[in-house]
């Protein structure tokens, strides 16, 4: 039986004090995850006392964006992500990855924190946020701490975050220099379409040389990985000269290195070559080298 | 015993002091306490979206969204749709394209098309297949749908 005591925050103040005093406390804010768990009657849901709901505080829906670092808190909803003007120029992967979530209704609701805290092996946030080296920022009465979200990613629906913890905003460096990214996403349908297998591609590159590569894909690993192998082959090479065929096709074998063959593995092997692939012809002729 | 929250709401511009239980879905106070059966319940897991209302000017599934969430919010449901002039052009444009078979995912879709309206009074096609992306038809085949989105955003537009 799921029974529990209601409780609004309207600061971060009080989600935090409600934190430390209380115990097995769920949080909620969009709700399209947990309203979700609730219909099923979920076992998870009958552990909790209390449920505190933090969609109304204020202080944790601003997105900053400063010369050398962007910071998005973590109710930024989906639908905010989508329509904001210096993601789209900037850093047009995140927004690729924001409007394939859900629909207009759940990306109104739906925000990057609960994205980043529920922490599905098909997050479509994961993806572009482990290619730009995000950290989560976490707030507790005792203080505040960085992790990397590599770090913050425990297991699929896992996370380090601590009991009393609140997770602030999610931050991360705006590439420097001459920088191309890219997503891509496969799912079942079109509309409100859950990640079969998706992948964010970021590079910076110097004089036609890969500077700096990452390469994630998402829903291929139980939880999102950076495929370093990947990224390392590719760093200190010619743009112009990587094969994205070939490419996708070492990315393929990483990650079968990792889950081993499964069921899915006939099926996402050649999709995720080919994603990778994608993702790399799409950079490689937006950078001018599509011969 | 379930723990109960009272709750504010405007609905369709009246106001409404309710008291729910700390489970209770927007959804549920609409059509039980408040008796606006209009909005319709179908997967109750926000793929269909034929419960969709608008809260805060924004579309949402009400199946999505716990009542006492939106304490204070202003929402907006299919009922508020007619006016003592008569029917909204959206409705209007709706029986004109023949947008309507069954019925079901009518409420919603007409919530998610006003949304759009509202904000976007000159939508193009791919904006209005956005808007609905979240509204599911088994009936129409959603042409005749995005036609009577069109129509209506013409009709806004004079």
């Amino acid at each position: 039986m799921i029974d529990y005591q209601f409780i609004k925050a309207n600061t971060a103040a009080e989600a935090l004090k409600i934190l430390a005093d209380k115990n097995n406390v769920k949080i909620i804010a969009g709700g399209t995850d947990v309203l979700v768990e609730l219909h099923k009657e979920s076992r998870d849901l009958e552990m909790i006392d209390y449920l505190l709901d933090i969609s109304g505080i204020e202080e944790l829906k601003e997105i900053k964006i400063a010369e050398d670092k962007v910071e998005i808190g973590s109710l930024v909803t989906h639908s905010r992500l989508l329509k904001n003007k210096f993601f789209a120029e900037n850093i047009p992967f995140l927004t690729a990855a924001a409007k394939d979530i859900g629909s207009t209704q759940i990306r109104n609701r739906g925000t990057v924190g609960g994205n980043v805290c529920n922490a599905s092996p098909a997050a479509d946030l994961f993806a572009p946020l482990l290619a730009l080296e995000s950290e989560v920022v976490l707030r507790s009465q005792k203080g505040k701490r960085n992790l990397k979200i590599t770090d913050f990613i425990k297991g699929p629906y896992k996370t380090h975050i601590r009991n009393d913890e609140l997770l602030e905003k999610v931050v991360f460096k705006i590439p420097a220099g001459e920088y191309y990214c890219n997503f891509q996403k496969i799912g079942r349908r079109k509309a409100l379409n859950i990640s079969r297998l998706c992948l964010a591609f970021l590079t910076v590159i110097e004089d036609g040389v890969i500077k700096k590569a990452h390469l994630v894909p998402g829903a291929a690993t139980p939880y999102p990985t950076p495929f370093k192998k990947i990224d390392d082959y590719l760093e200190g090479k010619l743009l112009a000269e990587i094969d994205p065929a070939e490419t996708g096709k070492m990315a393929a074998d990483a990650m079968v290195e990792i889950t081993g063959e499964r069921w899915s593995t006939p099926y996402k092997r050649p999709a995720l070559s080919k994603l990778a692939e994608r993702a790399l012809s799409c950079v490689k002729e937006e950078a001018g080298y599509d011969g | 015993m379930m723990d109960k929250v009272n709750v504010e709401l405007t609905v369709n511009g009246e106001k409404y002091e309710v008291e729910v239980t700390a489970k209770e879905r927007l959804l549920d106070t609409l059509r039980k306490q408040l008796k606006l059966t209009g909005t319709k319940e179908g997967c109750s897991v926000g793929e269909c979206g034929a419960c969709t209302v608008i809260v805060d000017d924004k579309a949402v599934n009400s199946c999505m969204v716990l009542t006492a969430q939106v304490d204070g919010s202003k929402i907006i449901t299919v009922e508020g749709l007619e006016s003592k002039r008569g029917l909204h052009p959206l409705q209007k444009a709706f029986i004109d394209n023949q947008a309507v078979q069954c019925g079901f995912c009518t409420p919603g879709m007409l919530m998610s098309a006003l949304a759009l309206l509202n904000e976007n009074p000159d939508p193009s096609k791919e904006e209005i297949k956005t808007a609905l992306e979240g509204n599911l038809c088994r009936c129409t085949g959603y042409q005749q749908i995005i036609d009577a989105v069109e129509a209506a955003a013409a009709e806004w537009g004079n």
